[in-house]
């Protein structure tokens, strides 16, 4: 099959979605009238590695594993050519009616799931990225496991190039830390998906993923945020998912013996979520086509309906989607455009403008004074002045600023700097010490808390950059050495 | 305040996927030193003197030393974040009081 163009082959008919290595497209088979799936992901490196794991996805058969046909090279582009399955994801369902699901649903969609999971297992092989997005839902509601293998490898040969992390939220902790792993661990991140589905995020989801990557191992498992609203099954079936040792964690065979998967429903009960996610994606589709240039307007949408086939890529809207973690991701998820102001702001701030007042505060634990008010509009201009005459005062007038009695205290953190802030950012925080914290207001602290996700960003942007410097000599005297070795 | 979470290890007896083999290796201290200093001299460093294998080891443990680092600041943010918390909730305990002890509603 490489030995035709795969544009020959195939028509495109439009784009269904988008994940972290490439977009995914509605395909028709030219000769056979076969409606499929193609998946371009670019590649540039350790392309026997991803044919040999393709090759071993096409010899798996079972109906709850979405079919791989083949693969294709179009100049740096990978296609993936897979079964379609017309309902999207089970995260894609979510979004779009803005629901998440209940018991029922989530039980028919889980039991497909596990017969999936088990078919692999049985076969020693371990999907690696469960997950409501990897969970697809043909239009009779059967649930399919989809990338299976091809993530696996993927994020391996990104990982030696630029240190993918993964997908943190739905990792084994035994993933996370690297001392060997099986098949239990899809069952780990099949637990985390329950939970997904049920509350619309799995846990840990709303904190940033490196927070998240250290707690998954020290914490205790993960629950239900209200336990009260859910069965006594389902909570069960969660929880011995979400066994931290994965020795004792259950298997699929053994989770298909489980009550709340026994007592599982048709498939059938899911065509009415799957047409209203339908109907949703239509009317959205609609909306585009009858704003044909909203180049400012990027509604959260996916392009499938088949009306809009004969539109083609002109009214295709991309379902931009929290993807699995690659640096570029991260790099896109801080506000550094604000980040730099703020940050000056913390270095000048409460210097120059704390005086006897606040300080009474902290020590009667009185409410402000109404009058304070007028001076915290005033410390707020002065703080603006102070940022914009930051880069022409001198050192002297730097201790100008300093004249409080909170000059002790202050000094524990960091003194302002006039180097410029992109390439000497204020670290908000000296090892340890958060005395000073105790003079602030309950303004400045809200502040840093706001600002202390983009903050952290920031030191771990930093820190990659010194990794990636320091990794680079490493891995070109091995690419070197690598290629005098095949030469001889 | 801050109890920093035990990490617990739970070796598997079978394992598909190995542990990482550079996980317990002692890092050399000229390697972390590299990592930690300027990039200024690292040009004087002849990476092609070594082995292969030996730069294969030396590249997993700067993944090491950098997931280390990286936790380090996560922590350090950690802590940071709840020593706030403390402090914004005295204010929090303050505004009660008050409201307590004047009667406003
Ligand atoms: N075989 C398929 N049939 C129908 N839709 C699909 C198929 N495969 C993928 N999609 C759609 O394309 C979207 C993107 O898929 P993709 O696998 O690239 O990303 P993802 O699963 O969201 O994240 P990741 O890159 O981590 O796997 C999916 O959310 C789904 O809506
Ligand atoms: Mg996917």
């Amino acid at each position: 099959s490489l030995t035709r163009q795969p544009e020959e082959v195939f028509d495109i008919l439009c784009k269904l979605g988008e994940g972290s290595y490439g977009s995914v497209y509605k395909a028709l088979h030219k000769e056979s009238g076969q409606v499929l799936a193609i998946k371009q992901v670019p590649v540039d490196t350790d392309l026997q590695e991803i044919i040999k794991e393709i090759s071993i996805m096409q010899q798996c058969d079972s109906p709850y594993v979405v079919k791989y046909y083949g693969s294709y090279f179009k100049n740096t582009d990978l296609w993936i050519v897979m079964e379609y399955c017309g309902a999207g994801s089970v995260s894609d369902i979510m979004r779009l009616r803005k629901k998440t699901l209940s018991e029922d649903e989530i039980a028919t969609i889980l039991c497909d799931t596990l017969k999936g999971l088990e078919y692999l297992h049985l076969r020693r092989k371990i999907h690696r990225d469960i997950k409501a997005g990897n969970i697809l839902l043909n239009s009779e509601g059967h649930a399919k496991l989809a990338d299976f293998g091809v993530a696996g490898q993927l994020t391996d040969t990104m990982a030696k190039r630029n240190t993918v992390i993964g997908t943190p939220f739905w990792m084994a902790p035994e993933v996370i830390q690297e001392i060997g792993y099986d098949c239990v661990a899809d069952i780990w991140s099949l637990g985390i998906t329950a939970l997904e589905m049920a509350e619309g995020k799995p846990p840990y989801g709303e904190i940033h993923p490196m927070r998240a990557i250290f707690m998954i191992p020290t914490k205790p498992p993960p629950s239900f945020r209200e336990p009260d609203i859910w069965s006594p099954e389902f909570i069960d079936f969660v929880s011995i998912c979400l066994v931290k040792n994965p020795e004792e964690r259950a298997t699929a065979s053994t989770l298909l013996q489980h009550v709340f998967i026994g007592n599982a429903k048709q498939p059938s009960i899911l065509s009415q979520m799957i047409s209203e996610a339908q109907q949703i994606r239509k009317n959205q589709n609609h909306r585009t086509i009858m704003l044909p240039n909203s180049g400012g307007i990027k509604p959260n949408i996916i392009e499938d309906s088949d009306e809009d086939v004969a539109l083609g890529n002109q009214t295709m809207v991309q379902c931009v989607d929290e993807g699995t973690l690659v640096p570029g991701t991260l790099v896109s998820m801080s506000q550094s455009g604000t980040l730099v102001e703020l940050e000056s702001e913390l270095g000048t701030m409460v210097i120059n403008n704390v005086d006897d007042q606040t300080m009474k505060r902290h020590d009667t634990g009185s409410e402000r004074p109404y009058f304070m008010r007028h001076f915290d509009k005033k410390e707020a201009e002065v703080k603006q002045e102070n940022n914009t005459r930051l880069e022409n005062t001198d050192d002297n007038n730097e201790d100008h600023r300093f004249q409080s009695h909170y000059h002790l205290q202050l000094n524990q953190a960091p003194p302002p700097q006039h180097v410029p802030a992109e390439t000497n950012f204020q670290r908000p925080l000296s090892d340890g010490d958060f005395e000073y914290l105790k003079f602030l207001s309950y303004e400045e602290l809200q502040q840093r808390m706001a600002t202390l996700d983009a903050e952290m960003e920031r030191e771990i942007d930093e820190l990659r950059r010194r990794y990636q410097t320091k990794r680079q000599p490493i891995l070109d005297a091995m690419d070197t050495k690598r290629k005098r070795q095949q030469n001889f | 305040y801050m109890n920093p979470p035990r990490n617990t290890h739970y070796q598997p007896h079978s394992v598909l996927v190995p542990a990482n083999p550079y996980l317990l290796e002692k890092i050399p201290n000229w390697l972390t030193i590299y990592f930690q200093t300027s990039a200024e001299l690292d040009h004087k460093l002849r990476w092609d003197m070594f082995k292969l294998t030996q730069l294969d080891c030396y590249n997993a443990m700067l993944t090491r030393l950098y997931k280390q680092e990286l936790q380090n600041i996560v922590m350090r943010y950690e802590s940071y974040r709840s020593a706030l918390l403390v402090e914004m909730e005295k204010f929090q305990m303050h505004r009660q009081n008050t409201r307590a002890v004047t009667g406003h509603h």
